[in-house]
Protein backbone atom coordinates (compact mmCIF):
# COMPACT_ATOMS: atom_id res chain seq x y z
CA UNK A 1 0.00 0.00 0.00
CA UNK A 2 1.47 3.31 -0.89
CA UNK A 3 1.81 6.21 1.67
CA UNK A 4 -0.67 8.56 2.61
CA UNK A 5 -2.12 11.28 4.96
CA UNK A 6 -5.96 10.67 5.65
CA UNK A 7 -7.22 13.39 8.41
CA UNK A 8 -10.74 13.56 9.42
CA UNK A 9 -12.63 16.92 10.30
CA UNK A 10 -15.25 17.10 12.87
CA UNK A 11 -17.35 19.54 14.28
CA UNK A 12 -20.65 21.05 14.78
CA UNK A 13 -22.35 23.07 11.77
CA UNK A 14 -21.01 26.62 10.76
CA UNK A 15 -17.70 25.68 12.93
CA UNK A 16 -15.58 26.30 9.62
CA UNK A 17 -14.73 22.74 8.88
CA UNK A 18 -14.70 23.32 5.06
CA UNK A 19 -13.42 26.16 5.74
CA UNK A 20 -9.85 24.63 7.75
CA UNK A 21 -9.67 22.05 5.39
CA UNK A 22 -9.25 24.81 2.11
CA UNK A 23 -6.13 26.09 3.60
CA UNK A 24 -4.69 22.75 2.73
CA UNK A 25 -5.98 22.57 -0.48
CA UNK A 26 -4.31 25.19 -2.34
CA UNK A 27 -0.83 23.77 -2.20
CA UNK A 28 -0.88 21.47 -5.92
CA UNK A 29 2.05 19.76 -5.59
CA UNK A 30 0.75 16.77 -4.13
CA UNK A 31 -1.80 14.79 -5.17
CA UNK A 32 -5.40 15.65 -3.14
CA UNK A 33 -8.22 14.16 -2.22
CA UNK A 34 -11.36 16.00 -0.43
CA UNK A 35 -14.56 13.18 0.91
CA UNK A 36 -17.82 14.11 2.45
CA UNK A 37 -19.49 11.04 3.56
CA UNK A 38 -23.11 10.79 3.54
CA UNK A 39 -23.42 13.72 1.39
CA UNK A 40 -23.60 12.91 -2.25
CA UNK A 41 -25.38 16.66 -3.14
CA UNK A 42 -23.42 18.75 -1.14
CA UNK A 43 -22.66 21.70 -1.57
CA UNK A 44 -19.32 22.22 0.03
CA UNK A 45 -18.40 19.02 -2.57
CA UNK A 46 -19.39 21.14 -5.00
CA UNK A 47 -17.91 24.41 -3.41
CA UNK A 48 -14.29 22.59 -3.25
CA UNK A 49 -14.78 21.20 -7.13
CA UNK A 50 -15.37 25.00 -8.20
CA UNK A 51 -12.78 26.83 -6.26
CA UNK A 52 -9.88 24.04 -6.22
CA UNK A 53 -10.36 21.96 -9.28
CA UNK A 54 -7.44 19.55 -9.14
CA UNK A 55 -8.91 18.42 -6.01
CA UNK A 56 -10.17 15.04 -6.23
CA UNK A 57 -13.99 15.28 -4.99
CA UNK A 58 -14.71 11.77 -4.17
CA UNK A 59 -18.61 10.64 -3.84
CA UNK A 60 -19.68 7.79 -1.36
CA UNK A 61 -20.15 5.82 -4.17
CA UNK A 62 -16.21 6.10 -5.68
CA UNK A 63 -14.64 6.51 -2.24
CA UNK A 64 -14.17 2.03 -1.50
CA UNK A 65 -12.19 1.80 -4.76
CA UNK A 66 -10.27 4.87 -4.81
CA UNK A 67 -9.06 5.10 -1.29
CA UNK A 68 -7.65 1.44 -1.56
CA UNK A 69 -5.67 2.94 -4.59
CA UNK A 70 -4.68 6.28 -3.84
CA UNK A 71 -1.35 7.62 -5.40
CA UNK A 72 2.21 8.12 -3.58
CA UNK A 73 1.87 11.47 -1.14
CA UNK A 74 -1.43 11.59 -1.31
CA UNK A 75 -3.63 14.02 1.00
CA UNK A 76 -7.03 13.10 2.19
CA UNK A 77 -9.33 15.16 3.76
CA UNK A 78 -12.65 13.85 4.91
CA UNK A 79 -15.14 16.37 6.77
CA UNK A 80 -17.77 14.88 9.11
CA UNK A 81 -21.10 16.61 9.35
CA UNK A 82 -22.30 16.56 12.98
CA UNK A 83 -25.41 13.77 11.94
CA UNK A 84 -22.45 11.30 11.72
CA UNK A 85 -21.71 8.94 14.54
CA UNK A 86 -17.59 9.28 15.23
CA UNK A 87 -17.59 5.91 16.93
CA UNK A 88 -19.65 4.15 14.00
CA UNK A 89 -17.12 0.99 13.16
CA UNK A 90 -16.48 2.88 9.52
CA UNK A 91 -14.75 5.94 11.29
CA UNK A 92 -13.12 4.54 14.21
CA UNK A 93 -11.16 2.15 11.73
CA UNK A 94 -9.72 5.10 9.60
CA UNK A 95 -6.41 5.74 9.96
CA UNK A 96 -5.84 9.54 10.67
CA UNK A 97 -5.33 12.71 12.27
CA UNK A 98 -8.58 13.48 13.86
CA UNK A 99 -9.32 17.21 14.06
CA UNK A 100 -12.43 18.41 16.20
CA UNK A 101 -13.45 22.27 15.16
CA UNK A 102 -15.00 23.70 18.15
CA UNK A 103 -16.75 27.06 18.75
CA UNK A 104 -15.92 28.69 21.94
CA UNK A 105 -17.62 27.13 25.26
CA UNK A 106 -18.93 24.31 23.42
CA UNK A 107 -18.38 21.14 26.20
CA UNK A 108 -19.45 18.59 23.99
CA UNK A 109 -17.25 15.14 25.31
CA UNK A 110 -18.43 13.12 22.12
CA UNK A 111 -15.99 15.38 19.81
CA UNK A 112 -13.52 16.22 22.42
CA UNK A 113 -13.05 12.39 23.05
CA UNK A 114 -12.28 11.36 19.41
CA UNK A 115 -10.00 13.90 18.10
CA UNK A 116 -6.12 14.31 18.87
CA UNK A 117 -6.31 17.77 18.59
CA UNK A 118 -9.08 20.31 19.29
CA UNK A 119 -9.28 23.45 17.02
CA UNK A 120 -11.14 26.62 17.97
CA UNK A 121 -13.54 27.54 15.11
CA UNK A 122 -16.63 30.12 14.65
CA UNK A 123 -18.49 30.99 17.57
CA UNK A 124 -21.06 29.15 15.79
CA UNK A 125 -24.46 28.84 18.11
CA UNK A 126 -26.01 26.04 16.00
CA UNK A 127 -26.33 23.56 18.75
CA UNK A 128 -27.77 25.00 21.41
CA UNK A 129 -31.04 23.64 21.36
CA UNK A 130 -31.71 19.91 23.31
CA UNK A 131 -32.11 18.14 20.51
CA UNK A 132 -29.86 17.81 17.24
CA UNK A 133 -31.20 19.89 14.30
CA UNK A 134 -32.63 18.59 10.96
CA UNK A 135 -31.07 18.78 7.50
CA UNK A 136 -32.55 20.26 4.44
CA UNK A 137 -30.97 19.97 1.10
CA UNK A 138 -32.10 20.47 -2.20
CA UNK A 139 -30.40 20.67 -5.64
CA UNK A 140 -31.39 23.51 -7.78
CA UNK A 141 -29.25 22.19 -10.97
CA UNK A 142 -30.63 24.25 -13.94
CA UNK A 143 -32.28 27.07 -11.99
CA UNK A 144 -31.33 30.58 -12.30
CA UNK A 145 -32.60 33.25 -9.69
CA UNK A 146 -33.96 36.58 -10.02
CA UNK A 147 -31.48 38.50 -7.96
CA UNK A 148 -33.63 40.49 -5.69
CA UNK A 149 -36.13 37.76 -4.97
CA UNK A 150 -33.44 36.00 -3.83
CA UNK A 151 -31.93 38.31 -1.62
CA UNK A 152 -35.44 38.58 -0.01
CA UNK A 153 -35.78 34.83 0.71
CA UNK A 154 -32.58 34.75 2.38
CA UNK A 155 -33.40 36.89 4.68
CA UNK A 156 -36.48 35.71 5.45
CA UNK A 157 -34.93 31.91 5.59
CA UNK A 158 -32.21 33.24 8.33
CA UNK A 159 -34.74 35.60 10.25
CA UNK A 160 -36.75 31.87 10.67
CA UNK A 161 -39.99 32.96 8.60
CA UNK A 162 -39.73 29.00 7.75
CA UNK A 163 -38.54 27.65 11.21
CA UNK A 164 -35.53 28.10 12.95
CA UNK A 165 -32.37 27.89 10.65
CA UNK A 166 -29.30 27.56 12.40
CA UNK A 167 -26.99 27.03 9.14
CA UNK A 168 -27.18 27.74 5.92
CA UNK A 169 -25.41 27.55 2.80
CA UNK A 170 -25.94 27.13 -1.42
CA UNK A 171 -24.66 27.52 -4.54
CA UNK A 172 -27.07 29.64 -6.47
CA UNK A 173 -26.86 30.31 -10.43
CA UNK A 174 -27.50 34.04 -11.68
CA UNK A 175 -29.13 35.56 -14.95
CA UNK A 176 -25.38 37.33 -15.83
CA UNK A 177 -23.98 33.91 -15.62
CA UNK A 178 -22.35 34.01 -12.54
CA UNK A 179 -22.24 31.37 -9.84
CA UNK A 180 -22.13 32.14 -6.05
CA UNK A 181 -21.81 30.49 -2.53
CA UNK A 182 -23.78 31.90 0.27
CA UNK A 183 -22.94 31.21 3.56
CA UNK A 184 -25.11 32.06 7.06
CA UNK A 185 -24.13 30.90 10.46
CA UNK A 186 -26.53 31.55 13.34
CA UNK A 187 -24.40 33.59 15.67
CA UNK A 188 -22.16 35.27 13.30
CA UNK A 189 -23.16 38.44 11.30
CA UNK A 190 -24.90 38.45 7.95
CA UNK A 191 -24.89 36.60 5.34
CA UNK A 192 -21.54 36.06 3.19
CA UNK A 193 -21.89 36.02 -0.31
CA UNK A 194 -18.63 34.63 -2.39
CA UNK A 195 -18.77 34.91 -6.44
CA UNK A 196 -17.13 31.55 -7.77
CA UNK A 197 -14.78 31.97 -10.61
CA UNK A 198 -15.89 30.07 -13.01
CA UNK A 199 -16.92 30.53 -16.91
CA UNK A 200 -20.28 33.20 -17.19
CA UNK A 201 -23.11 30.96 -18.19
CA UNK A 202 -24.72 32.30 -20.71
CA UNK A 203 -26.45 29.92 -22.77
CA UNK A 204 -29.67 28.23 -21.47
CA UNK A 205 -29.57 26.60 -18.16
CA UNK A 206 -26.13 26.09 -16.37
CA UNK A 207 -25.59 22.57 -16.54
CA UNK A 208 -23.44 22.59 -13.33
CA UNK A 209 -24.25 21.68 -9.51
CA UNK A 210 -26.24 24.05 -7.75
CA UNK A 211 -28.31 23.52 -4.61
CA UNK A 212 -29.44 24.46 -0.86
CA UNK A 213 -28.67 22.93 2.33
CA UNK A 214 -30.27 23.96 5.47
CA UNK A 215 -29.53 22.81 8.88
CA UNK A 216 -32.26 24.08 11.39
CA UNK A 217 -35.19 22.88 13.56
CA UNK A 218 -38.67 23.17 12.87
CA UNK A 219 -38.19 23.63 9.25
CA UNK A 220 -41.41 24.05 7.03
CA UNK A 221 -40.25 22.46 4.14
CA UNK A 222 -43.20 22.71 1.93
CA UNK A 223 -42.98 26.49 2.60
CA UNK A 224 -38.87 26.80 1.81
CA UNK A 225 -39.70 24.85 -2.10
CA UNK A 226 -42.21 26.97 -2.88
CA UNK A 227 -40.95 29.86 -2.20
CA UNK A 228 -37.34 29.45 -3.46
CA UNK A 229 -39.22 27.86 -6.12
CA UNK A 230 -40.65 31.40 -7.07
CA UNK A 231 -37.58 33.39 -6.70
CA UNK A 232 -36.36 30.98 -10.15
CA UNK A 233 -36.42 32.99 -13.27
CA UNK A 234 -38.71 31.24 -16.07
CA UNK A 235 -37.46 30.34 -19.61
CA UNK A 236 -38.65 32.91 -21.86
CA UNK A 237 -37.03 35.57 -19.20
CA UNK A 238 -34.00 33.76 -18.59
CA UNK A 239 -33.56 34.29 -22.18
CA UNK A 240 -34.29 37.98 -22.28
CA UNK A 241 -31.64 38.51 -19.75
CA UNK A 242 -28.74 35.87 -20.74
CA UNK A 243 -29.65 37.56 -24.80
CA UNK A 244 -28.84 41.12 -22.76
CA UNK A 245 -25.64 39.93 -20.86
CA UNK A 246 -24.31 38.56 -24.51
CA UNK A 247 -24.47 41.38 -26.09
CA UNK A 248 -23.26 43.39 -22.91
CA UNK A 249 -20.18 40.89 -22.78
CA UNK A 250 -19.62 41.49 -26.35
CA UNK A 251 -19.45 44.71 -26.35
CA UNK A 252 -16.88 44.83 -23.47
CA UNK A 253 -15.01 42.77 -25.27
CA UNK A 254 -14.93 44.65 -28.75
CA UNK A 255 -13.62 47.51 -26.29
CA UNK A 256 -11.09 45.41 -24.58
CA UNK A 257 -9.67 44.58 -28.00
CA UNK A 258 -9.84 48.07 -29.30
CA UNK A 259 -8.14 49.28 -26.23
CA UNK A 260 -5.51 46.81 -26.29
CA UNK A 261 -4.49 47.72 -30.40
CA UNK A 262 -4.06 51.31 -28.82
CA UNK A 263 -1.78 50.21 -26.66
CA UNK A 264 0.24 48.12 -29.02
CA UNK A 265 0.23 50.93 -31.53
CA UNK B 1 -54.50 74.45 13.58
CA UNK B 2 -53.03 70.84 14.27
CA UNK B 3 -53.77 68.59 10.96
CA UNK B 4 -53.06 64.66 11.38
CA UNK B 5 -51.41 63.12 7.89
CA UNK B 6 -52.33 59.13 7.30
CA UNK B 7 -51.42 56.64 5.09
CA UNK B 8 -50.85 53.53 3.37
CA UNK B 9 -53.71 51.39 5.81
CA UNK B 10 -53.59 48.44 3.89
CA UNK B 11 -56.53 46.64 5.36
CA UNK B 12 -55.34 46.88 8.84
CA UNK B 13 -58.32 47.55 10.90
CA UNK B 14 -56.22 47.27 14.40
CA UNK B 15 -53.39 49.51 13.32
CA UNK B 16 -56.42 52.36 11.99
CA UNK B 17 -57.93 52.27 15.27
CA UNK B 18 -55.12 52.85 17.44
CA UNK B 19 -54.19 55.67 15.20
CA UNK B 20 -57.30 57.53 15.29
CA UNK B 21 -57.12 57.07 19.13
CA UNK B 22 -53.61 58.60 19.17
CA UNK B 23 -55.16 61.54 16.87
CA UNK B 24 -57.79 62.08 18.92
CA UNK B 25 -55.19 62.37 22.16
CA UNK B 26 -52.94 64.68 20.51
CA UNK B 27 -56.62 66.93 19.72
CA UNK B 28 -55.73 67.33 16.01
CA UNK B 29 -58.40 68.99 14.32
CA UNK B 30 -58.50 67.36 10.74
CA UNK B 31 -57.18 64.26 9.49
CA UNK B 32 -55.85 63.72 5.84
CA UNK B 33 -55.67 60.52 4.49
CA UNK B 34 -53.25 59.68 1.15
CA UNK B 35 -54.78 56.36 0.42
CA UNK B 36 -53.55 52.60 -0.29
CA UNK B 37 -56.67 52.04 2.43
CA UNK B 38 -56.83 48.14 0.83
CA UNK B 39 -54.19 45.64 0.08
CA UNK B 40 -52.40 43.11 1.58
CA UNK B 41 -54.07 43.69 5.23
CA UNK B 42 -57.39 40.88 6.29
CA UNK B 43 -59.94 44.28 6.66
CA UNK B 44 -60.00 46.01 3.59
CA UNK B 45 -64.16 46.80 3.77
CA UNK B 46 -63.64 47.52 7.27
CA UNK B 47 -61.32 50.44 6.76
CA UNK B 48 -62.45 52.02 4.01
CA UNK B 49 -65.97 52.31 6.03
CA UNK B 50 -64.39 53.94 9.02
CA UNK B 51 -62.47 56.50 6.80
CA UNK B 52 -65.88 56.90 5.10
CA UNK B 53 -68.01 57.42 8.07
CA UNK B 54 -65.80 59.70 9.81
CA UNK B 55 -65.40 62.07 6.49
CA UNK B 56 -61.53 61.84 6.52
CA UNK B 57 -60.77 63.03 3.13
CA UNK B 58 -58.75 60.64 1.00
CA UNK B 59 -56.56 60.59 -1.88
CA UNK B 60 -56.63 57.50 -4.17
CA UNK B 61 -53.59 55.43 -3.55
CA UNK B 62 -52.46 52.87 -5.97
CA UNK B 63 -53.71 49.79 -4.45
CA UNK B 64 -56.72 51.98 -4.43
CA UNK B 65 -56.51 52.46 -8.12
CA UNK B 66 -55.86 49.06 -9.08
CA UNK B 67 -58.62 47.82 -6.68
CA UNK B 68 -61.16 50.15 -8.77
CA UNK B 69 -59.57 49.95 -12.51
CA UNK B 70 -57.47 46.46 -12.26
CA UNK B 71 -54.18 45.38 -11.65
CA UNK B 72 -52.02 47.62 -13.92
CA UNK B 73 -48.80 48.13 -12.34
CA UNK B 74 -45.86 49.99 -13.05
CA UNK B 75 -42.36 47.63 -12.77
CA UNK B 76 -41.17 49.87 -10.09
CA UNK B 77 -44.40 48.57 -7.89
CA UNK B 78 -42.16 45.29 -7.53
CA UNK B 79 -38.54 45.47 -7.14
CA UNK B 80 -38.71 41.63 -7.14
CA UNK B 81 -40.12 38.73 -8.84
CA UNK B 82 -41.31 37.29 -5.73
CA UNK B 83 -42.92 40.84 -4.38
CA UNK B 84 -44.65 40.69 -7.54
CA UNK B 85 -45.93 37.08 -6.85
CA UNK B 86 -47.32 38.22 -3.58
CA UNK B 87 -48.61 41.75 -4.71
CA UNK B 88 -51.04 39.96 -7.21
CA UNK B 89 -52.01 37.40 -5.03
CA UNK B 90 -52.78 40.18 -2.38
CA UNK B 91 -54.69 41.73 -5.13
CA UNK B 92 -56.62 39.23 -6.38
CA UNK B 93 -57.75 38.36 -2.52
CA UNK B 94 -58.44 41.55 -2.06
CA UNK B 95 -60.77 42.15 -5.36
CA UNK B 96 -62.55 39.22 -4.37
CA UNK B 97 -63.26 40.35 -0.75
CA UNK B 98 -64.06 43.91 -1.91
CA UNK B 99 -67.84 44.87 -1.45
CA UNK B 100 -69.03 46.64 -4.56
CA UNK B 101 -70.61 49.77 -2.28
CA UNK B 102 -66.54 49.82 -1.17
CA UNK B 103 -65.20 49.62 -4.86
CA UNK B 104 -67.46 52.77 -5.85
CA UNK B 105 -66.20 54.78 -2.91
CA UNK B 106 -62.43 54.49 -3.85
CA UNK B 107 -63.14 55.12 -7.46
CA UNK B 108 -64.86 58.80 -5.82
CA UNK B 109 -61.26 59.35 -4.55
CA UNK B 110 -59.45 61.74 -5.94
CA UNK B 111 -55.42 61.96 -7.14
CA UNK B 112 -54.91 64.98 -4.78
CA UNK B 113 -56.37 67.44 -2.14
CA UNK B 114 -55.13 70.85 -1.78
CA UNK B 115 -55.45 73.08 1.41
CA UNK B 116 -53.70 76.57 1.31
CA UNK B 117 -49.92 76.03 -0.01
CA UNK B 118 -50.18 72.22 1.19
CA UNK B 119 -51.18 69.25 -0.81
CA UNK B 120 -51.78 66.00 -0.33
CA UNK B 121 -50.78 63.02 -2.83
CA UNK B 122 -50.54 59.60 -2.23
CA UNK B 123 -47.45 58.90 -5.10
CA UNK B 124 -46.11 61.75 -6.22
CA UNK B 125 -48.09 64.96 -7.92
CA UNK B 126 -47.57 62.89 -11.01
CA UNK B 127 -48.53 59.37 -10.11
CA UNK B 128 -50.10 57.16 -7.60
CA UNK B 129 -47.36 55.09 -8.27
CA UNK B 130 -44.37 57.03 -7.96
CA UNK B 131 -41.84 56.98 -5.19
CA UNK B 132 -40.50 60.06 -3.50
CA UNK B 133 -37.94 58.28 -1.62
CA UNK B 134 -36.32 60.96 0.50
CA UNK B 135 -32.55 60.32 -1.19
CA UNK B 136 -34.36 61.18 -4.44
CA UNK B 137 -31.99 63.66 -6.55
CA UNK B 138 -32.69 67.14 -5.03
CA UNK B 139 -33.64 68.90 -8.56
CA UNK B 140 -36.81 66.14 -8.93
CA UNK B 141 -37.56 66.32 -5.69
CA UNK B 142 -38.02 69.96 -6.09
CA UNK B 143 -39.66 69.76 -9.03
CA UNK B 144 -42.82 67.51 -7.79
CA UNK B 145 -43.07 70.15 -5.04
CA UNK B 146 -43.24 73.47 -7.09
CA UNK B 147 -45.53 71.02 -9.58
CA UNK B 148 -48.39 70.82 -7.19
CA UNK B 149 -48.02 74.61 -6.60
CA UNK B 150 -47.42 73.97 -3.04
CA UNK B 151 -45.01 74.79 -0.59
CA UNK B 152 -45.56 71.31 1.57
CA UNK B 153 -46.18 68.37 -0.32
CA UNK B 154 -47.60 65.22 2.11
CA UNK B 155 -46.86 61.98 0.65
CA UNK B 156 -46.85 58.36 1.57
CA UNK B 157 -46.27 55.29 -0.50
CA UNK B 158 -43.01 54.28 0.75
CA UNK B 159 -43.94 53.90 3.89
CA UNK B 160 -41.30 55.10 5.89
CA UNK B 161 -41.71 58.63 6.83
CA UNK B 162 -39.39 61.38 6.46
CA UNK B 163 -39.11 64.78 6.49
CA UNK B 164 -37.01 66.73 3.91
CA UNK B 165 -36.47 70.50 3.20
CA UNK B 166 -35.47 71.87 0.15
CA UNK B 167 -33.84 75.58 0.91
CA UNK B 168 -32.71 78.17 -0.98
CA UNK B 169 -33.61 75.85 -3.97
CA UNK B 170 -32.20 77.48 -7.45
CA UNK B 171 -32.89 75.95 -10.86
CA UNK B 172 -31.66 76.62 -13.76
CA UNK B 173 -33.16 75.71 -16.88
CA UNK B 174 -31.90 75.85 -20.50
CA UNK B 175 -35.14 75.82 -23.39
CA UNK B 176 -34.12 75.00 -26.61
CA UNK B 177 -36.48 74.97 -29.88
CA UNK B 178 -36.22 75.12 -33.62
CA UNK B 179 -37.91 78.40 -33.40
CA UNK B 180 -35.91 79.82 -30.71
CA UNK B 181 -32.16 80.53 -29.62
CA UNK B 182 -31.60 78.84 -26.24
CA UNK B 183 -32.76 81.11 -23.47
CA UNK B 184 -31.65 80.06 -20.07
CA UNK B 185 -34.00 80.70 -17.31
CA UNK B 186 -33.06 80.69 -13.45
CA UNK B 187 -36.09 80.37 -10.97
CA UNK B 188 -35.12 80.70 -7.20
CA UNK B 189 -37.97 78.43 -4.85
CA UNK B 190 -38.52 79.73 -1.15
CA UNK B 191 -38.28 76.99 1.55
CA UNK B 192 -40.09 73.85 0.27
CA UNK B 193 -41.17 70.56 2.16
CA UNK B 194 -42.18 67.18 1.40
CA UNK B 195 -43.44 64.94 4.67
CA UNK B 196 -43.92 61.59 4.12
CA UNK B 197 -46.36 59.90 6.23
CA UNK B 198 -45.19 56.79 6.66
CA UNK B 199 -47.71 53.82 6.66
CA UNK B 200 -50.35 52.84 9.33
CA UNK B 201 -50.76 49.50 8.31
CA UNK B 202 -47.85 48.37 6.86
CA UNK B 203 -44.22 49.75 8.32
CA UNK B 204 -40.93 49.34 6.40
CA UNK B 205 -39.11 50.91 9.27
CA UNK B 206 -38.33 47.97 11.33
CA UNK B 207 -40.90 47.87 14.10
CA UNK B 208 -44.21 46.83 13.59
CA UNK B 209 -46.00 50.18 15.09
CA UNK B 210 -47.89 52.35 12.99
CA UNK B 211 -46.57 55.66 11.53
CA UNK B 212 -48.20 59.13 10.85
CA UNK B 213 -47.74 62.66 10.88
CA UNK B 214 -48.85 65.95 12.61
CA UNK B 215 -48.66 69.04 11.07
CA UNK B 216 -49.24 72.87 12.51
CA UNK B 217 -50.47 75.20 9.83
CA UNK B 218 -49.58 78.04 11.97
CA UNK B 219 -45.64 77.34 13.46
CA UNK B 220 -45.67 74.52 10.52
CA UNK B 221 -44.12 72.06 12.89
CA UNK B 222 -43.67 68.59 11.89
CA UNK B 223 -44.37 65.76 14.30
CA UNK B 224 -43.31 62.19 13.07
CA UNK B 225 -45.85 59.78 15.26
CA UNK B 226 -44.82 56.02 16.01
CA UNK B 227 -47.74 54.19 17.34
CA UNK B 228 -48.09 50.91 18.63
CA UNK B 229 -50.91 48.59 18.77
CA UNK B 230 -52.28 44.68 19.17
CA UNK B 231 -50.41 43.86 15.82
CA UNK B 232 -50.34 40.17 16.42
CA UNK B 233 -54.24 40.76 16.31
CA UNK B 234 -53.90 41.72 13.06
CA UNK B 235 -51.32 38.89 11.94
CA UNK B 236 -53.95 36.31 13.05
CA UNK B 237 -56.55 37.65 10.96
CA UNK B 238 -53.79 37.34 8.32
CA UNK B 239 -54.02 33.76 8.84
CA UNK B 240 -57.49 33.40 9.60
CA UNK B 241 -58.43 34.87 6.26
CA UNK B 242 -56.58 32.78 4.26
CA UNK B 243 -53.58 34.81 3.47
CA UNK B 244 -50.03 33.99 3.00
CA UNK B 245 -48.84 33.38 6.43
CA UNK B 246 -45.42 35.42 5.27
CA UNK B 247 -47.50 38.48 5.43
CA UNK B 248 -48.13 37.89 9.01
CA UNK B 249 -44.75 37.41 9.76
CA UNK B 250 -42.92 40.37 7.85
CA UNK B 251 -46.04 42.62 9.45
CA UNK B 252 -44.85 41.90 12.75
CA UNK B 253 -41.29 42.81 11.98
CA UNK B 254 -41.87 46.03 9.94
CA UNK B 255 -41.03 44.49 7.15
CA UNK B 256 -44.32 45.14 4.79
CA UNK B 257 -45.93 42.49 3.49
CA UNK B 258 -44.25 42.27 0.74
CA UNK B 259 -41.59 44.69 -0.58
CA UNK B 260 -41.04 48.36 -2.03
CA UNK B 261 -38.88 50.34 -4.77
CA UNK B 262 -35.79 51.50 -3.67
CA UNK B 263 -34.41 53.03 -6.70
CA UNK B 264 -34.62 56.74 -6.38
CA UNK B 265 -33.59 58.03 -9.75
CA UNK B 266 -36.51 55.50 -11.29
CA UNK B 267 -39.15 57.16 -13.07
CA UNK B 268 -42.54 55.45 -13.00
CA UNK B 269 -43.47 54.17 -16.29
CA UNK B 270 -47.03 54.89 -15.36
CA UNK B 271 -45.90 58.22 -15.36
CA UNK B 272 -45.23 58.10 -18.93
CA UNK B 273 -48.62 56.14 -19.62
CA UNK B 274 -50.69 58.89 -18.11
CA UNK B 275 -48.53 61.50 -20.23
CA UNK B 276 -49.72 59.82 -23.16
CA UNK B 277 -53.31 59.53 -22.56
CA UNK B 278 -53.37 63.44 -22.03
Amino acid sequence: MQSFDLTLVAGPPGVGKTTWISQFLKDASRPLFYLYPGADVSVDLARIGYRFPWVSVISDEQAPSILTDLPDQAQVFMELGFHLELESPFLAALPGRRIAILPPGLEQPEWRNWADEVMLGNNSQTLEADQLPEIWKSPLTGQVFDPPSLDEVLTELTRRAYGQVVRLKGIFELPDGQAFYVDFVEGLPGIEYTELKLPRWLEGRPNRFSGLEIVGHNLEQKTIVQTVLASCLADDVLFQYQQQYRQLQSEEETVEAETEREVVA
Amino acid sequence: MKLAVISCIHGNYEALNAVLSDIDAQKAEQIYCLGDLVGYGPYPNEVVERIRSLEIPSCQGCWDEDIVEGLNACECSYPSQIAEQRGKLAHEWTNNEIRPDIREYLATLPLSLKRDNLCFVHGSPNSQHEYLLPSMDGFAALERVLSADADVLFCGHTHVPYVRELEDAKLSVTVKSPAQTESPQQFEAPLKRIINAGSVGEPRHGRPNATYVLYDTETTQVTLREVTYDYEKTCQAILDKGLPSIFAWRLARGMEFAERADDPSHVCERLILNYHRC
